[in-house]
């Protein structure tokens, strides 16, 4: 098992080295200039370039970039000038996981739920109402349905806050427009997955040996049910925790998604590097977490 | 004796209404949101006007540039030398946020700081003005050498390169602001960084800032003019997505907004608008594209503009079309330069004939047979607007026989280009930075560094040289004139529009301004009912 972990551990660091290495090349390859503006002048630009140290040679910046990153720093942001990437993300990640924690859940809870449901009722009422469900939150773009939510329940019914993140009632709409997906999708594998575990001799074996209907369902059939949504879990997890644009954009949340976006379009170098370290980080742990998970659901899978 | 006594609950129960009414009441606070999170309120890094505008109300200059009127701020009185280059301004007692007073050195810091090229400022060509300005910031002279002294804690003297008369509105300028040196140099490169980082001398104090979320100003106890503020606060949040704003404001969270064009039939019974200053237009790469080196072309596709129904097509009717480059709102001597300068240099409807005649001429002079030899690459970015635009032009400049190949690219690399003189045609856009005709006119003299199309004409550079020398005002304002009809003669560029921006107010706040100049929104003198 320690061995398992070492190999694991050294695998996503070099796979975080990789990252680092491709996103910076990739980053500087952008056409375009990070510090040109409607009213730079060539000898602001100038000014600007020496500031942030890119009038250096490449290979002495990228080592610099390595050095600082081995402390910890991500350095400072190219728009947001008096402001660090780890402020930026010390700052807007809890954001943005409070909402990813929370959608997680509602998706998890609802998907399972639904997907079970469907799969006990197959080809009956409640099965066709799940399928419904799940094909409308699969195939309803995030941006459509942000929107439907906050013109139904915030602007027509006033049941709830049009935007922000004060308090518990506003992170309900969010949470249903960043999870809807996430909880079809989940449905969808829960319900398959379920139908064919249900054919499994192991749950006829259950059933012979006189076990109730709930003791079979947690123990023998959502357990082997449950494996495939574990695997889409992991980048799952990561994606959703770190924020997303058009959600946080919608409901005005500020969260990492929209730091991300802003980066991109300013080309803040730093900021991008800082965001896709950190987003690569969460997604090594996240897969790292999946695979141990598997080896504890399910004994018959080793992982070591 | 039953009638007195639902007499007496009814009128305990209206008077408890009316208390909780008042106590609601009492609270004045004005919210509004930005798109965008202010990139820092350092004064000297500031670089958007979304930072100037927070910053106005935060801070305060020599003097305060409200709705085009200069009223005293830091400074509470100046004189100005008879050749119009030196500014002497005397200093009202004021005070920090800490507590200390705001004295000469302050300024003198914040300006040096300015044009210091160690500071990477960039909007430190708003510091070019000043004596030497230019020089220190391309590291020839050190900054001690700039013309800002403070003769003592309360005289400040700023001698310029040459006579300036929108200069005295622009010290109201963010960028002019000042700064106490030793709080910078303990908070260092985190100096605005947040609310704690920050001392205050304006009208409004940052209580609280929540990075990419919102902006918490509360009244400054300590500011000199505090009895002409009557607002308790402001809270300004960040609302990247302009519909949910348009919500917002529906439901009552929001006082002011920005309509969206496409929200514009919806809402035009109760919009209002204001210009914000900014035009729009087509800059041609005069110097690298051989066709648009001759004026002729240039000036049949200027025709071949039909800008009303360009406005009409691409904004709903909300810009108003640019039938000349300078926006006439902008002063003149004693109205606006509109008014004493009238002028209609292009047609609203295209004049395809006019325009004919001059591709005639143009291809004589090319030596080419057919206007289909010439090929234009049109620049733009990749916003869904961006490409309604250039469609629209596409089409318009294509009656002509001329093909026209549109390419988006991101706004970076948009501007990129364009300083780069890499382009035949690009939508561009210039917002003013003080006001006067100068600051659009400055951009198209041979040598200056926003000329990137490479726009060449002697009797333009002359006309400019003498306006920025010239004392009598009248005269300098006829040259500027004289300027800008050479510019659209020549065809130096294509003038398409100015920007008209639509918004909705809470009809309970009162004394709002919002002008094209400096804050974006003036909310000091606000009141809300």
């Amino acid at each position: 098992m320690f061995k398992y972990l070492m190999k694991r551990f050294v695998i996503s660091i070099l796979t975080l080295f990789v990252l680092i290495t491709v996103v910076w090349i990739l980053v500087r390859l952008v056409p375009g200039d990070p510090f040109i503006g409607e009213k730079v002048t060539p000898q602001i630009k100038l000014n600007m370039i020496r500031y942030y140290g890119f009038d250096q040679p490449l290979y002495r910046q990228y080592l610099i970039y390595l050095r600082n990153l081995l402390k910890g720093d991500l350095g400072y942001s190219l728009k947001y000038r008096n402001v660090t990437v780890n402020k930026i993300l010390a700052d807007s990640f809890p954001y943005s996981a409070s909402l990813g924690i929370r959608s997680l859940l509602f998706a998890l809870v609802g998907g399972i739920l639904l997907g079970t449901t469907a799969a006990f009722n197959r080809g009956r009422f409640l099965d066709y109402f799940c399928i419904i469900i799940a094909i409308i939150g699969v195939s309803v773009p995030d941006f459509i349905l942000g929107y439907l939510l906050q013109f139904v329940f915030g602007i027509r019914l006033k049941w709830l806050p049009v935007a922000q993140w004060q308090g518990i009632k506003y992170t309900i709409l969010p949470v249903i427009g960043l999870g809807t997906y996430t909880l079809a999708m989940i449905s969808r594998l829960m319900r398959t997955n379920m139908l064919e575990v249900l054919q499994q001799d192991y749950i006829k074996t259950a059933k012979s040996k006189g076990l109730s209907t709930l003791k079979i369902i947690l123990k023998h059939q959502l357990r082997n049910a449950i494996i495939p949504v574990i695997t889409v879990l992991g980048p799952t997890t990561a994606a959703i925790l770190t924020g997303t644009f058009v959600i946080e954009s919608i409901f005005s949340i500020p969260g990492m998604g929209k730091y991300y976006v802003t980066a991109v379009q300013n080309l803040d170098y730093s900021l991008i590097l800082g965001m896709t370290i950190f987003y690569g980080f969460f997604l090594v742990v996240a897969n790292a977490i999946v695979d141990l998970l598997y080896g504890i659901i399910d004994p018959r899978i080793r992982i070591y | 004796m039953r009638i007195g006594l639902r007499l007496t609950i009814l009128l305990s129960l209206l008077l408890v209404c009316l208390i909780c009414f008042n106590v609601q009441g009492a609270e004045k606070i004005f919210r509004y949101s930005l798109r965008a999170d202010c990139s820092t309120l350092d004064p000297q890094l500031a670089n958007s006007q979304d930072t100037s505008t927070v910053a106005h109300h935060i801070y305060e200059g020599l003097i305060r540039y409200t709705g085009g009127e200069i009223k005293p701020g830091m400074a509470k009185n100046w004189e100005v030398s008879a050749d119009g280059r030196v500014y002497t301004f005397q200093l009202r007692e004021a005070k920090w946020s800490n507590g200390e007073p705001v004295t000469a050195y302050d300024f003198e810091y914040g300006i040096r700081r300015l044009l210091d090229p160690q500071t990477g400022s960039y909007y430190s060509f708003a510091g070019f003005i000043i004596k030497n300005g230019a020089k220190v910031n391309r590291g020839e002279l050190p900054v001690e050498e700039l013309g800002v002294k403070a003769i003592d804690a309360k005289t400040l003297r700023i001698e310029l390169e040459q006579p300036a008369d929108y200069f005295l509105a622009y010290t109201g300028f963010v960028s002019f602001y000042p700064v106490k040196k030793d709080y910078v140099e303990k908070h260092g490169k985190e100096f605005a960084a947040d609310a704690d980082k920050l001392l205050y001398n304006g009208p409004f104090i940052l209580k609280e800032w929540r990075h990419e979320d919102r902006l918490i100003l509360v009244k400054n106890p300590d500011y000199w003019n505090r009895e002409t503020v009557k607002l308790d606060g402001a809270e300004i949040i960040i609302v990247t997505d302009a519909n949910t704003a348009v919500s917002m404001f529906e439901n009552g969270i929001l006082d002011l907004v920005d309509v969206p064009t496409a929200l514009i039939e919806q809402y035009r019974d109760d919009v209002e608008f204001y210009f914000s200053g900014a035009d729009d237009f087509l800059k041609y790469g005069i110097d690298t594209n051989p066709y648009l080196k001759n004026t002729n072309l240039r000036r049949a596709i200027n025709y071949s503009i039909d800008r009303e129904n360009f406005i009409k097509l691409t904004t709903n009717d909300i810009y108003q079309a640019g039938t000349r480059y300078v926006i006439p709102i902008v002063s003149g001597v004693e109205k606006s330069y509109g008014e004493e300068y009238p002028l209609q240099f292009y047609p609203l409807k295209a004049d395809l004939k006019l325009a004919e005649n001059y591709l005639k001429q143009a291809l004589d002079e090319l030596g080419l047979n057919s206007p289909a030899e010439i090929e234009l690459e049109f620049l733009t970015t990749d916003h869904d607007t961006s490409r309604i635009q250039a469609e629209v032009l596409q089409h318009m400049i294509q009656q002509l026989g001329i093909k026209v190949e549109i390419r988006q690219v991101t706004y970076k690399q948009r501007l990129t280009m364009e300083a780069e003189h890499q382009f035949d045609m690009v939508f561009s856009g210039w917002a003013p930075d003080y006001d006067d005709p100068l600051t659009y006119l400055e951009l198209w003299v041979s040598d200056g560094p926003y000329n990137h199309g490479g726009f060449n004409n002697q009797e333009y550079d002359a006309l400019i040289k003498q306006a920025i020398y010239e004392t009598d005002q009248r005269q300098r304002m006829d040259a500027l004139f004289a300027a800008e009809k050479v510019l659209l003669e020549e065809a130096g560029i294509c003038p398409l529009q100015f920007r008209r921006i639509p918004y909705m107010i809470n009809p309970r706040v009162k004394g709002l301004i919002r002008y094209y100049i400096g804050a974006r929104e003036d909310f000091v003198t606000a009141d809300i009912f």
